[in-house]
């Protein structure tokens, strides 16, 4: 018996030694990359925090972090592969994600923090340093993101094929021994080929889709997509996160303050764009059935856009309505998301009279792996609804029917829907026994 | 009559049948008594009837689906829950029920009544579409993790009921209700102590806004509400430590279900909700996603519940487990939905601008 399980197991292949095997040139390939990376790491670092005007590379340190430490992990005899495909890691770095992100909530981010006491605090300078003003965007949370990415892919990668294969290539030809031990089974005696047949028809009158299978046999099964949906539903944050790497590195978003009548150049681009007008509706804000003051109901900007003193495109934007321009055709913009799009932020009262209109100019390539991301997880998301769902019947030797279900989900409905189908089916059978 | 103080006398007939309506079903929960069901149905009936007319008055006299502020919001979601509740006690045997969801609608109605504001018409940056179809989703996600919560919740009581262990029965009420307490205590004391600043506690113990004697009476409103949990928790707790409770819950397996169905409906309703005001934020900011606290939030509850079904789904946790989680998960979604905007400051929060 030991003998047959070593076999066994000698066949099968080593989960460990899928991309890292622990042999001696593997781990000089993993102390070398981890030694390399470590020093582009420091070089970058240094070049990086001592440059007042580079642009913000926090995001490729944060992945050459990922990466220094995950070599290092491998090299120093770590299972990388194991780690990376486990659960366990990803639920840790969930609840990690979750308490900082908690924590962000709580201490002021960003300029808030320049209004509140925190500055006197004498630890003000380190905590700025360490990114606990600007949690969301620094090195260590971008990492632990990357990190949880990582985790993500390969669990993705490594579950992608037996959920194609359960989706594309159904279990028709299985034991007996498998079917009797289903979680929901039921062994009907003397049905004979009547009730195999009976039951096959009671089966597509719950909807379920009979597969062929050997001439004893049956496989009904609904939902085989749900496996795909949930690596849908996974894949979807490693889009979502390469379109926002993209965005944030190439993209821009720009405040622009245009006066009545006056233009503005859009930086980073040769567009130009003119504020015609400034609109604005108010409205009486009353307090016990008296008006003490007006507020603004909407506000909108006739704008222009011009290159080179053509102009390109008009438009009256609002907060909800803004405008957008993009040199392509509809196509390459849709697949690139090249546009940069005006947005009304606010305005204010310059001090000469008139209004000041501010406007959000935002490029934001990448945008459209964004929706796709958003796509694929609002679907992915909706697989939860449909478990796969499968019932196998066997014609035993003896004039019996061997019957079997599992679902990967809901398991107590699909108890209820089993026990239902047999119930009815010995109905069925009684019947025309009476008959 | 203007139709404001219509609109204010049907919402305090709306708070006082929810009141009654609980009492009665209180009743029945203790007596069994057909009778008390049927003054509390017909009274949560009529309360409905006039909620309903209160918001169609709001709608009209604001002009817009009456979600763009607390009150709007808190009364619209109590008035979902008991629409589901009457229209799900018509169809199923979920009478017993009553006890726990009415009292709750009340809470959630008179909470809504602290933040009555007049009807006012949307501030720009709320005049899309979107408006609704993000609030609508959102709420929904919330109610399906009460339900969760509820079931949860009584997952683990019958547990114990089940084992006669009646000593964590009463823990189970005395925790539930001195924490819900404790928070209203605290949140109570805080708008008495700094009235105008009422809107983000958190953000100002954390910038140190606060006096000592400010401090003083949120520690006392938060004692007083502890007191009050406490008292009812075991008031509750005793009432529910009878071999005869178990028989009037559902059982083990339906409570799970019931649970774990919450969830599963709840989190694609999260995360379209999520979505849609990612998309929304772009069209009107320019940004898909800002790190807004209500965002933040909507995304730690987000993974909170998706760390839920994964232990479910993939790591097989039924049952206590799954409960527990589903009973702390609700934590995240009333902070999300209601302890951002009252504890602390960002895009999301209800007050009109300006």
């Amino acid at each position: 018996m030991s003998t047959e399980k070593a076999a066994v197991i000698a066949d099968s292949p080593d989960p460990d030694k899928a991309i890292f095997g622990k042999s001696t040139s593997d781990f000089l390939i993993l102390a070398i990359t981890a030694v390399t990376m470590l020093v582009l790491d420091v070089v970058l670092s240094i070049a990086y925090y001592r440059s007042a005007t580079a642009p913000d590379l926090r995001w490729l340190l944060a992945l050459i972090d990922i990466v220094v430490v995950l070599t290092a992990y491998g090299a120093l005899g770590g299972r990388v592969n194991r780690t990376l495909l486990s659960m366990k890691l990803a639920l840790t770095l969930l609840f990690v994600i979750l308490i900082l992100a908690v924590l962000g909530t709580i201490i002021p981010q960003g300029e808030t923090v320049l209004t509140s006491n925190w500055p006197k605090n004498p630890l003000y300078g380190l905590y700025t340093h360490a990114g606990l003003f600007d949690m969301y965007r620094s090195r260590w949370f971008l990492a632990l993101l990357y990190l949880l990415g990582f985790n993500l892919s390969f669990c993705i990668f490594d579950r992608l094929p037996t959920a194609m294969r359960r989706a594309l290539r159904p279990r028709t030809d299985v034991k007996e021994l498998f079917i009797r031990k289903c979680p929901a089974s039921a062994v009907l005696d003397g049905a004979g080929e009547r009730g195999f047949e009976i039951s096959k028809e009671i089966l597509s009158g719950h909807r379920y889709h009979l597969r062929k299978g050997p001439p004893d046999m049956a496989m009904a099964e609904k939902g085989r997509w749900s496996g795909l949906a949930s690596i849908c539903f996974h894949l979807s944050f490693l889009f979502i996160g390469l379109g926002a790497i993209i965005a944030g590195t190439l993209g821009f978003s720009e405040r622009l303050e245009v006066p009545d009548g006056m233009t503005a150049p859009i930086p980073h681009t040769d567009l130009r764009v003119t504020n015609h007008q400034f609109k604005m509706d108010t409205e009486p804000v009353k307090e016990g059935g008296r008006v003490v003051g007006y507020r603004p109901s909407l506000y909108s900007s006739d704008l222009e856009l011009f290159q080179n003193g053509q102009s390109l495109e008009s438009k009256t934007i609002t907060v909800n309505d803004p405008m957008g321009y993009s040199s392509s055709n509809l196509l390459v913009t849709l697949l690139i998301s090249n546009k940069v799009i005006l947005h009304q932020s606010s305005y204010y009262r310059s001090p000469s009279g008139g209004y000041v209109s501010v406007l959000e100019a935002t490029y934001k390539p990448g945008k459209s792996l964004v929706y796709v991301g958003f796509g694929l997880m609002m679907a992915g998301v909706c697989g939860i609804y449909f478990p796969h769902r499968r019932i196998w019947l066997k014609k035993g030797d003896s004039g019996e029917l061997i019957m079997g279900g599992r679902s990967h989900r809901s398991k107590v409905t699909f108890q209820n829907e089993f026990e239902r189908i047999v119930a009815e089916l010995r109905l069925t059978l009684g019947k025309q026994e009476a008959k | 009559m203007d139709l404001v103080k219509v609109e204010e006398i049907l919402f305090i007939a709306t708070v006082i049948s929810y009141l009654v309506s609980g009492g009665f079903y209180i009743w029945y929960l203790i007596t069994r008594s057909e009778k008390s069901l049927r003054v509390g149905t017909m009274l949560l009936f009529l309360g409905l009837m006039a909620h309903t007319l209160a918001l169609i008055l709001r709608w009209v006299s604001s002009g817009h689906a009456p979600m763009a502020n607390l009150y709007e919001s808190l009364s619209l979601f109590s008035w979902g829950i008991v629409l589901f509740f009457l229209i799900a006690q018509r169809f199923y045997p979920v009478q017993a029920a009553g006890a726990l969801v009415v009292p709750t609608a009340f809470l959630v109605t008179s909470v809504a009544g602290v933040f009555y504001v007049g009807p006012e018409p949307l501030v720009p940056a709320l005049q899309s579409y979107w408006l609704w179809i993000h609030v609508t989703i959102a709420m929904l996600s919330y109610g399906l993790f009460a339900l969760a919560f509820g079931a949860g919740f009584f997952y683990v009581v019958q547990e114990y009921l089940l084992k006669k262990n009646y000593r964590n029965v009463q823990y189970a009420f005395v925790l539930l209700l001195s924490v819900l307490g404790l928070v209203l205590g605290l949140w109570g004391g805080s708008k008495l102590a700094n009235p105008a600043k009422v809107m983000d506690p958190v953000t100002q113990i954390a910038s140190n806004v606060y006096a000592a004697s400010d401090y003083l009476m949120i520690a006392g409103g938060g004692v007083a509400g502890l007191v009050i949990g406490l008292a009812l928790g075991i008031l509750a707790g005793k009432g529910a430590s009878k071999p005869g409770f178990a028989k009037r819950l559902p059982s083990l397996d339906v409570l799970d279900e019931v649970s774990y169905r919450g969830v599963a409906f709840g989190f694609p309703l999260l995360t379209i909700g999520i979505i849609t005001g990612a998309i929304w934020a772009d069209q009107a900011w320019g940004t898909w996603w800002s790190w807004d606290p209500k965002e933040t939030w909507s995304l730690i509850t987000w993974l909170f519940y998706g760390g839920y079904l994964h232990t479910r789904l993939t790591m097989g946790w039924r049952g206590r487990h799954s409960a527990v989680i589903a009973v702390i998960g609700l934590v995240m979604v009333l902070i999300t939905y209601l302890g951002v905007n009252l504890f602390l400051t960002g895009l999301h929060s209800y007050t009109p601008a300006g």
